[in-house]
């Protein structure tokens, strides 16, 4: 049987943390998610200043990027060239949501929303790379 | 023959009932002078406390083994923090959501909700929008007024009742 990793809640605190810290920093106020390799919630945070709106956006890309193996900015660059993509099931093409790969198994994703798509996706690697 | 049967009992049965019983008053026809649960909207509560509180909920869960998800919710109940332990099932994270948002949006217990559907018999309330009728749901209250709602789901409902007992009374000022 072929065994996978998975993140514990104490691996998405810590990844929550180093996002936040990495927003703070930056003087961004974001919304912050960590999904499983289902798309499942596992954790989440919504800085202070952060609108609802962000709280929904970082989820979806969050699930989008765990259920597609993909980061959201990859389907951003390929709806832009390939506009028919819009119409794939379930899939929020907007940078911000990085899928959690580790040893070649992607275990979940981070979804970050608050600030520019770029900046989100800034924050959200800040997180990931806290896992070690 | 059959159709003049039931017609036979129908009207048997409507003579009796009428016979043994005056019409019952109907409870729900009370008018109270005050409004029920009249507690204000607050300011929405900040990411620290309701990490705090999620934190107090969640040592509270694994000091009995068990598994749950826990959600905050702000005084517009919307998701402001949200931890699924390790093996909580997955079915549970929009339940504890719910519950939280419910508890926020209608500011009372989702435990009330419960006990009117089973002990009053009070359906209806499965008809209001976005009502959960399952304990585990409780409001945040500052200073009388409510910033948020913790939601917890996972357990039965007792469980996640005692969870989120423990996630309110760490950060409830009442």
């Amino acid at each position: 049987m072929k065994q996978r990793p998975m993140l514990t809640l104490d691996d998405c605190k810590k990844m929550s943390s180093a996002a936040e810290a990495e927003a703070r920093r930056n003087n961004w106020n974001v919304c912050i998610a960590i999904l499983d390799d289902g798309g499942h919630l596992l954790h989440l945070a919504r800085m202070d200043g952060a609108t609802p709106a962000n709280a929904r956006i970082a989820l979806e890309k969050g699930r989008t990027a765990a259920e597609t193996r993909r980061s959201t900015a990859n389907w951003q660059e390929r709806v832009a060239k390939r506009i028919e993509l819009l119409r794939m099931p379930e899939v929020t093409p907007v940078q911000g949501g990085v899928p959690i790969v580790i040893d070649g198994t992607c275990v979940g994703a981070v979804g970050v929303s608050g600030v520019q798509s770029h900046e989100d996706e800034q924050i959200a690697a800040a997180g990931i790379k806290a896992l070690g | 023959m059959k159709r003049l049967l039931f017609a036979a009992v129908t009207a048997t049965l409507a003579a009796g009932a009428a016979a043994q019983q005056p019409a019952q008053p109907n409870p729900r026809d009370a008018v109270p002078d005050k409004m029920p649960f009249d507690l204000p909207y607050g300011s929405p509560i900040s990411l620290d406390r309701a990490q705090a509180a999620i934190n107090a909920a969640v040592a509270e869960s694994k000091k009995r083994g068990w598994k749950l998800n826990v959600a905050m919710v702000d005084s517009g109940a919307n998701l402001v923090a949200f931890a699924r332990m390790d093996g909580a099932q997955i079915g549970s994270v929009a339940i504890a959501e719910h519950k939280a948002r419910a508890a926020a949006k209608y500011r009372r217990e989702t435990k009330i909700f419960e006990n009117g559907v089973q002990e009053g018999n009070l359906h209806y309330l499965l008809t209001l929008d976005d009502v959960i009728a399952s304990r585990g749901g409780i409001p945040i209250v500052d200073n009388g007024q409510l910033i948020g709602a913790i939601g917890c789901s996972g357990g039965t409902g007792s469980q996640d009742e005692v969870v989120c007992k423990a996630g309110a009374d760490a950060v409830m000022k009442r």
